[in-house]
Order: structure tokens, then sequence, then C-alpha cells
């Protein structure tokens, strides 16, 4: 009806490269890597002794974060050592979402297949051999069986088994982290160039002027809402990393059942 | 009728352009690039907006600004860059920074911990400060109250002693005046009796004319008297 | 897409390709449309017993909470898979 001209997935997405090998997605992780690492090290360097604040405390309260909310509900005091990796994760991936809301860049780094994929090979790299460092060659086994199956049932369900833990968790984390971004960056997208079309429209301009910032309201509202969404997907891709992990310090458990519920 | 043919040489892309005979089909070579499209979507692009314009005849180069493979497909430059930053972002956290800011984290903790001990200890002592200085009031207390209790004692005991002389005197000056009004009384009943007997003794000679024996008449006129007094 | 069909079009015949990608591009939003229902349903369904929970048992509301989400995550994924195939397919 309006003629709106919505562009191609590829140029909503893609950038001509900074310069040969190196684009725009390249340079946010890059940046997010530098900043994570800069407010950790700020932070450390911080007087410990007295309350903290500013830096410090943000610091602070993100390992807290963590420490309470994904590793002790899922790994116990026990998987306390896994800190620094899952906060590695949350940040990092933080980091790299949250440019899908801030001027200049507007580009979510996760809403390209490139970094969850690796993000999640890694975790799948870390919880395998996490469950044959701690199960050695048992873990196999705990993998393909739950306790209690049936021998006549035994292939069925190691069949089931192996592709729920080896092919769909790793395409699970990455399909679930870069869909829900990119999803939300068409999504921004959608109603920019709407309001944009309406605002500049020459056909029933006072109609369509004023009535364009109707979807800019829904703009600003969805803007807010992928602060949250940024936020949730990297604690998402942290706790489950957690679950995984834990399920491969423990075999199978409560938590394996409801990790391998898909 | 426009005949397009793309080829790819690295990551330019050429495509030609050029006005073929309507007779001819020119299906062919136009569907086996979009098919390398499609399918191997790792090294083609979709050649966006390169159809030349109708007349333009001939070799158009163009550079494409956006166009890419599938989203689907990572691209390996992205993959190296996205995967360097986070190992480097990783191990500085792990080695550099997590442990230093654990370190001050767990040491203040562990300062409040203490500070909080140190307060318990603290209160603790004051408490029993506190007990002790109960305990000593309670006692100083103690001690007034049987000092009290002593002088009431003593005081009860003087007024006691007091009492009991000014009993003893009050005592001895009754007695004293009793036995003065028992021997008046007695010096008294003996007059009366022997004014009795001696009127009786004349009332009985001049009954009898003959004086009574003064022995009868002194027991009759006791008995009488006694009878009297019983009475 | 657009490009293909103009060069398809100077091509001035209709190929299976073509035929192909007009398939695909006319489904690639129910793929999407009826991937969404499901999980839709799920979620909905999954956050209302967690909030009745919560609600029930105050106390245990950070485990439920944490549970939820993971629970959201597993859900969501169905979603996201059938956002991927339109992706996939739509273009």
């Amino acid at each position: 009806m309006l003629g709106l001209d919505f562009p191609k997935i590829n140029e909503i997405l893609r950038w001509q490269d900074i310069f040969s090998s190196f684009n725009k997605i390249g340079l946010i992780a890059v940046l997010a890597a530098v900043i994570g690492s800069a407010i950790f090290l700020l932070a450390g360097s911080k007087d410990h002794t007295v309350a903290p604040k500013g830096i410090r405390n943000l610091a602070e309260i993100i390992v807290e974060f963590i420490e309470e909310s994904v590793v002790m509900q899922t790994m116990g005091k026990k998987g306390l050592k896994w800190t620094p990796f899952l906060l590695s994760l949350f940040v990092f991936i933080y980091l790299c979402n949250v440019p899908g809301i801030i001027p200049l860049f507007q580009m979510p780094a996760t809403a390209r297949i490139a970094i969850p994929l690796f993000l999640s090979l890694l975790v799948w790299i870390v919880f395998i051999g996490t469950g044959l460092k701690h199960q050695k060659g048992a873990y196999f086994g705990h993998l393909l069986w739950p306790p209690g199956v049936p021998v006549a049932l035994k292939p069925l369900v190691g069949l089931i088994e192996f592709f729920s833990t080896i092919i769909v968790r790793p395409l699970s984390l990455t399909v679930r982290l870069f869909a829900n971004m990119l999803a939300g960056h068409i999504l921004l997208v959608t109603f920019a160039l709407l309001s944009e079309a309406m605002f500049q429209a020459k056909t029933f301009q006072p109609f369509l002027n004023i009535g364009g910032i109707l979807p800019f309201f829904m703009l600003v509202f969805l803007t807010g809402f992928e602060v949250l969404v940024g936020f949730l997907q990297a604690y998402i891709f942290a706790i489950l990393t957690a679950v995984y992990i834990g399920t491969s310090i423990e075999g199978h458990g409560d938590e394996a059942d409801m990790a391998q519920a898909h | 009728m426009l005949r397009a043919v793309v080829t790819q040489v690295g990551e330019a892309f050429t495509v030609h352009v050029s006005t073929v005979p309507p007779t001819t089909p020119p299906a062919q070579e136009t569907s086996t690039s979009e098919s390398e499209t499609v399918h191997d979507a790792n090294t083609t692009v979709n050649s966006d907006g390169v159809v030349a314009k109708d007349g333009e005849i001939g070799h158009t180069t163009k550079e494409l600004a956006a166009p890419g493979p599938n989203p689907i497909v990572p691209e390996v430059k992205e993959v190296i860059w996205g995967a360097g930053a986070f190992i480097v972002f990783a191990l500085i956290m792990r080695y550099l920074a997590f442990p230093k800011l654990k370190k001050g984290m767990d040491a203040r903790y562990s300062g409040i911990r203490s500070d909080h001990e140190q307060a318990d200890a603290t209160r603790l002592a004051a408490q029993s400060d506190v007990a002790e200085y109960q305990a000593q009031v309670a006692s100083a207390k103690a001690d007034a109250a049987a000092h009290l209790d002593q002088a009431r004692q003593e005081l009860e005991a003087k007024r006691t002693a007091r009492i009991a002389t000014a009993n003893a005197a009050i005592a001895e000056m009754r007695a004293a005046a009793t036995a003065e009004n028992d021997s008046a009384r007695a010096a008294v009943q003996s007059q009366i009796q022997g004014a009795v007997a001696e009127v009786s003794s004349s009332a009985i000679t001049l009954a009898i004319g003959k004086a009574p024996d003064a022995a009868v008449v002194s027991r009759v006129v006791d008995e009488v008297m006694s009878a009297g007094a019983a009475r | 897409m657009e490009a293909m069909s103009h060069l398809v079009n100077a091509a001035g015949t209709s190929t299976p390709t073509e035929l192909k990608a007009q398939a695909a591009a006319s489904s690639a939003g129910f793929a999407y449309g009826l991937a969404a229902i499901g999980p839709g349903i799920g979620i909905g369904y999954l956050v209302g017993k967690s909030v009745e929970a919560m609600a029930r048992q105050p106390e245990a509301a950070g485990m439920v909470r944490t549970t939820m989400f993971l629970g959201i995550a597993f859900t969501e994924a169905l979603a996201l898979i059938g956002f991927v195939v339109f992706i996939l397919i739509g273009l």
C-alpha cells in the first residue's frame, strides 16, 4: 500500500569491509573484548578495602550475578571455578549484543552467525572435555544412556541422546542467540523504515506524516526491549553453558533430564 | 532481450550483459549461475542491481558493496575475529582481571566478616562488663540491706530493752503499790475485825450476860467476814 | 531474490528454479508463522505456571525463575528454528 521498499536481508546485515578481512562485526567483537577487559582490569585496580563504587561496583555486581544466578543455581558450590569462563561468555555476548541499539553501530555482532557459532562450538568442546576429564570413558556411556533404561530401548535412547547432546545442543545454542538478535535487528529496521517512509510520504500527507509517530514510538519501545533481550540472551547462553558443564561433571541427574528435555 | 553471464574471480564479480537475438533460449547460463548462488553460498553473491539498463550493451564490471552469502552461513573472517577477540578476552579475564577482582572481594568480605566477629566479641565483652557491674550493684544493694537490717535490729533490741526496763519499773512500782495497798487493806481488815469482834462480844455480853470466849468470837467473825468477802 | 528474478526475467522463460524460488518466497512466511504457534502456547503455559509457583512459594522464587528461563530457552528454540528456516528458504 505504502510501497515500502524493504531492503534485502544482506543489505541490513553486511557492511563494506573496513579493510580487507576486517569488517564491522570484527570491529564490534574486538571492541567488546577491549571494553570488557578494560572494565574488569580497571575494577580490579581500584581500592578493594572500601565499599565499592563506580566501575568496581559494576564489575562486582556482574560477578555476583554470575555466581548467584548462574553457577550456584545450576552447578552448586563446586562449579565456582567455572565462574571466570561463564563471566567472560556473559560479558562478551552482552557487549556484542548491545551495539544493536547504540547509534552509529546499530548492529548486534551476534546477529551474524559467526560469533554464536564459534562460542557454541567452544562450549561444546569444553563440556565434552570436562565430561571426559571427570568421568573418563564412562562419560560416553552416561551420555548415551541415562540410568534405568531397559536394554530393549537402548539403541533408540542412545540414538536420541546422541543427537540431542552432540548435535542439537551446540546448534540450538547457536541458533537461539543468533536468531534472537537477528529477529530483533530486523524488527528495529522494519519500524525505522516504516517511520521514515511515513514521515516522507508524498501522498495522504496529513494522515501519513502525523501517523508516522506511531511506528516511531514502537521503534523506541523495541529499542528498550532489545536491551532486555540482549541481556536475557547473554544470561541464557551462560546458564545453559553452566547446565551442560554441570551435567558433564555429575553425569545424569535432575539437571541432566531438564537439560535434555528437547 | 538481455543476456547476463556472471563470472567470479576471487572476491570480484563480473557481469557481462549483452543483447542476444530473442530466438535463442538463453536460460542455460543464467540458471547455472543461479544454482550456484543458491547452493554454494560460501563463495557467490547475489548480483544486486547489476543488470545493465536497456540499451547499455557490452562489458560492465561492478564491485558490490553489501552483497554476501546467505546469513545462515558463517563468514570466515568474522569467525576468526570473533574467536580471537573472545579467546584473548577470556584469557585476560581468567588470568588477570578476575583473580584480582575476586581476591579483593574475598579480602573485603573476610574483612567485613572479621569486623563483624570483632563487633560481636566487643558486644560480648560489654555485656559481661554490664553483668559484672550489675553484680556489683546487687552486692552493694545487699550490703546496704544487711546494714539496714542490722541497724534496724539494733534499734529494735534497744527499744525492746528500754521497753523491758520501763515495764520492769512499772511492774515494780505496781507491785509496791499493790503491796502497800494489801498491807493497808490487811490493817484496815484487822482493825475492822477487832472492832467487829469487840462489838460482837459486847453485844453477846449484853445479850447473854456473859462474855463469850474471845477465841470463838474472833473465829466466827473471821468466818463471816471471809464468807462476805467470798460472796 | 530480486537480482535472480531480474536475470530470469531477462532470460524470458520460467525455469524450474524460478518456480521453486517463487514457491519458497510465498511459503517462507508460513514457515515462521506455523513454527511460532506451538512455542507461543508453550511459553505462555510455562510462564503462567511459574508465576503460580512463585506466588505459592515466594521463598523458592529464585529457583523457579532459573528453571523458567531454561524452559523458555528450550521452548523458544523451536520458534527460532522456524525463523531460521524462514531466512533460509525466503532468500
